[in-house]
């Protein structure tokens, strides 16, 4: 076995000094940096019901699974947790053609003093159920449910995990930890956003110890989000109307396309990842309507860019274009 | 199109712009307009202030804007129930305090959205002027009213009073600042807290309904007792605003009154003889060359619209259709192994194509009901129409969908042998419907529309079209509907106007199929299974249906008009 498997946190790290979060919660944490563990984003922002949560999680063996819309932040958040606690993590991202030879690992031919052998590959269960690794598996609601029947046992408190092929049975290592995100909390595809969304069995939801919801922010934290990582928008000269800030109509956009969703009037809706998109097309081309057609409302439907046009027109005082005038 | 016809498709089209905006700002999302009112499912949100009520013939795009934005803030910001319970018991005090929280709502604007304040001040400076304009400030009440709506909004919002009436205000204002001077200050104050903003409304509008009254005693106009809530309103800034009873007659929308037998609480709708009511095959009351004949000609006018079949069969797909998977593809170079072809490998091991993958295909799992008023008017329409249905069930049939269209008239006009009944009975009151349903199936599901050609030829039969029944043609339709299995079930209700008998509404009273048909719809809107669209034939059909569409049969056809018809499926 690698290093990796030696490896043991020594550290306790404080959640309010590290995640700025007002707790007293103390969460074990690695002293040196493995190739797997994530790079820190300074810029990134917490939520702190969701990062208590995966917290919980790191320092408890809690499995946590985060559900909430698309470009929420779903998995960067466990891995920034992760980069701050220098917690090796593995993002494995499912889809309806993972198998479960792909998960638990197959006999492979391989060379062998110049010989050809069959000889057994772990796949990546065992392999990081022996680690001190964070294994998220993204778009858990995209696996086919029959597979994902193969970490049952894991999930389980002091699951073990049997080898069937080769007769052995794995003991997790202590600081192993398992998170999933996903779209939807294991009912399929209700509402059409998500496509290939399965439904899961609920025998299998019910074994997530804690199930984390993140979805919109507040639209303060999300203009915040948005600043930090487009800095540049901060600029007064790009301001929507004079004494107010760009990313204020900019976000405030993005709550009504979310409003206009739930509603039924609108088929897509802006996530923040959109609204990040956005602001770094203001960058470029020096103009938000401009950027916004770009970005968002050239993925509408034709029938309903007038609606999206009004939307803007609310935020920005200003027509989306010429032709929007024209109804 | 005819004028009018312009006109109310320009309004429906303003209308439902502004009703997506309300719904996105004040995120409820149950808000539609019928009839020209802000409902909230079935119930009509109050009038609260005269300048959320636009005039489609005289303002633009900005002043339904305007009127969205000030509805939907004021969903937003204000507690009805508290604004209820507090609102004072006098009419017209009610009316300016209805106003009043109106203003506290417009002041409220959320970050972040600079347009919405200005929405709202334009609304605001062109509803002033227009009121000027029109010389409701000559009187001194109507000065009165004028002056205490400028300067309690410029108050509250903090925004300047309009500019080119500045100097009118200024007598009136000075003399009521002694008296609403503390009033009007508390007003911008407490603006973020509705009850304590309350308290000084309900002063300014007691002293002002005193000041009107006074007004109103000087000049002998006396006041109704029990004035209802809109008409206080009207009473009040009748003075100012033009009033909307004028309006409604210009236009085409009907505009259903209460029905006085279903009011009564009474009697559920009934029928006095369902002995003569028919379901008739379209073929049956026919002669089989008149059929033929009909049919020719509508090929001939099918083939003059020269109406690209394939184009429309795509974008129908495209709408209804969701993927599903259907059955294995074969001979494919990876996916999973396919054992037929093992041999194959054995026989030719440099054979690649080996492999079998889960086959992916569009699938419309929808039916499309198109149910036709087949009353006298719609025979003005009956060639397009026909044109277009045969059309539509012949794609909708390549697209893989489920269609049905039927059609409803009456077997007879003015009761037929239905009435003869009720006479030979005695005419007892109040009979419920008086004459002979008939429906017909033009196309049903399981007819291909190949069978159904003649049939739907039957759309040009001029003696069917008679008089019209449409509550009960909808429950027919919506339960044949009900009893399919697709997942999606489309009723598109094509009709020209209200439901009209004349026999039962003599018998009964005017409103009683109207309302008939309202209850129906709505029943069938709550329970959800089948999708019911209303589609005016030049006629805004809101206040039957949650959803409708204005569509114009009287030009040329196009492609234009089955987008129109496609995006009406595709919603549903």
């Amino acid at each position: 076995m690698s290093d990796l498997a030696a490896l043991r946190p020594e550290r306790a790290v404080g959640v309010r000094e590290t995640f700025g979060i007002d707790s007293d919660l103390v969460v074990p944490a690695f002293a040196e940096r493995d190739d797997h563990v994530p790079e820190v984003d300074a810029a990134y922002r917490f939520n702190a019901d969701v990062t208590l949560a995966i917290l919980a999680g790191f320092a408890r063996d809690r499995s946590v699974m985060v559900q909430g819309l698309h470009g929420t932040g779903k998995s960067t958040h466990v891995e920034q947790v992760a980069a701050r606690l220098n917690w090796p993590c593995i993002r494995v991202n499912l889809d309806g053609h993972i198998s479960r030879l792909d998960l638990v690992g197959k006999d492979a031919v391989v060379l062998r003093e110049g010989r050809q052998v069959t000889e057994f590959q772990e796949g990546i269960v065992p392999w990081a159920l022996q680690r001190p690794v964070a294994l998220v598996f993204d778009e858990y609601d995209a696996g086919r449910p029959d597979v994902m029947f193969v970490i049952q046992r894991v999930l389980e408190r002091d699951g073990r995990f049997t080898l069937l092929d080769q007769n052995r049975v794995l003991t997790p290592h202590p600081w192993f930890r398992l998170f999933a995100t996903a779209n939807t909390v294991g009912l399929g595809n209700l509402n059409g956003l998500y496509h290939g969304a399965q439904r899961l069995n609920h025998a299998q939801i019910d074994r997530w110890n804690i199930v984390a919801t993140l979805n919109y922010l507040h639209p303060q934290e999300e203009a915040a989000i948005v600043l930090a990582r487009v800095p540049a928008l901060a600029d007064a000269t790009l301001a929507a109307t004079p004494g107010t800030r760009l990313v204020d109509a900019m976000v405030a956009v993005a709550g009504l396309t979310r409003n206009g969703f739930a509603a039924g009037d609108l088929s897509t809706l802006m996530s923040p990842r959109t609204v990040i998109s956005w602001a770094e097309n203001v960058e470029i081309f020096r103009d938000p309507a401009l950027a916004f057609r770009l970005a968002f409302a050239n993925k509408c439907d034709d029938a309903e860019r007038p609606v999206v046009a009004e939307y803007f027109q609310r935020c920005f005082d200003r027509e989306l274009d010429a032709a929007g005038a024209a109804h | 199109m005819t004028d009018v016809q312009l006109r109310t498709r320009r309004r429906q089209r303003l209308e439902e712009l502004g009703a997506a905006s309300i719904r996105a700002l004040s995120g409820e999302r149950d808000l539609h307009f019928r009839g020209h009112r802000l409902h909230r499912g079935r119930e009509a949100l109050p009038w609260w202030a005269p300048h959320l009520h636009p005039d489609a013939d005289e303002d633009d795009l900005e002043a339904f804007r305007g009127a969205a934005d000030g509805l939907a803030l004021r969903l937003a910001r204000s507690d009805a129930a508290l604004h209820r319970r507090l609102a004072p018991a006098d009419a017209v005090q009610r009316a300016f305090f209805d106003l009043l929280e109106q203003f506290r709502a417009e002041s409220l604007v959320p970050e972040g959205m600079p347009g919405v304040r200005r929405n709202l001040h334009k609304r605001h400076a062109d509803w002033s002027l227009a009121a000027y304009h029109a010389g409701y400030t000559d009187s001194s009440a109507g000065l009165l009213v004028y002056t205490v709506a400028q300067v309690c909004r410029a108050r509250v919002t903090g925004e300047p009073v309009v500019e080119e009436t500045e100097d009118l205000l200024e007598a009136t204002r000075a003399a009521l600042a002694p008296a609403l001077g503390t009033a009007l200050a508390g007003l911008r104050r407490e603006r973020h807290d509705q009850a304590a903003y309350a308290v000084h409304a309900c002063a300014i509008a007691r002293h002002v309904a005193a000041l009107l009254a006074a007004e109103g005693a000087a000049s002998g106009t006396p006041r109704p007792a029990d004035l209802s809530e809109r008409d206080a309103a009207r009473s009040v800034f009748g003075l100012i605003v033009e009033d909307e009873g004028d309006t409604e007659g210009r236009e085409a929308v009907v505009t259903g009154g209460h029905a006085r037998v279903l009011e009564a609480g009474a009697t559920p709708y009934r029928v006095f003889t369902d002995a003569y009511d028919r379901l008739a095959p379209a073929t049956a009351p026919a002669r089989r060359g008149e059929l033929e004949a009909l049919r020719d000609r509508l090929d001939r006018l099918v083939a003059a619209e020269g109406v690209n079949l394939p184009r429309l069969v795509r974008e129908l797909q495209a709408a209804l259709a969701v993927p599903r998977v259907d059955g294995w593809e074969g001979g494919r170079e990876e996916g999973r192994i396919d054992g037929r072809r093992l041999a194959q490998l054995v026989a030719s091991p440099a054979e690649r194509r080996l492999f079998r993958a889960e086959r992916v295909e569009p699938h419309a799992d929808a039916a499309v009901t198109f149910l036709v008023d087949c009353s006298g008017s719609m025979k003005a329409h009956a060639e397009t129409l026909a044109v277009l249905l045969d059309v539509l069930a012949r794609a909708l049939e390549q697209a893989g969908a489920a269609c049905e269209v039927l059609g409803f008239t009456t077997g007879a006009w003015s009761g037929g042998r239905a009435q003869r009944d009720w006479l030979r009975a005695g005419r007892p009151p109040q009979p419920g419907r008086l004459n002979e349903a008939l429906h017909i199936v033009f196309k049903d599901a399981a007819t291909p529309w190949r069978r159904a050609r003649t049939a739907l030829a039957a759309l040009l039969k001029a003696d069917l079209f008679r008089e019209g029944i449409d509550g009960e043609a909808v429950d027919w339709a919506a339960a044949r509907l009900g009893v399919r299995d697709e997942a999606r079930k489309l009723l598109l209700v094509v009709s020209d106007g209200a439901p009209m008998d004349t026999a039962t509404a003599l018998a009964n009273d005017p409103q009683y199929l109207d309302r008939h048909l309202r209850d129906v719809v709505a029943r069938h809107e709550v329970r959800g299974a089948v999708a019911i669209q209303g589609v005016g034939v030049g006629l805004d059909l809101s206040p039957w249906y949650r959803r409708s569409h204005v569509l114009d049969l009287g030009g040329a056809i196009g492609h234009a008009m089955f987008r129109e018809v496609l995006r009406l499926i595709a919603r549903g």
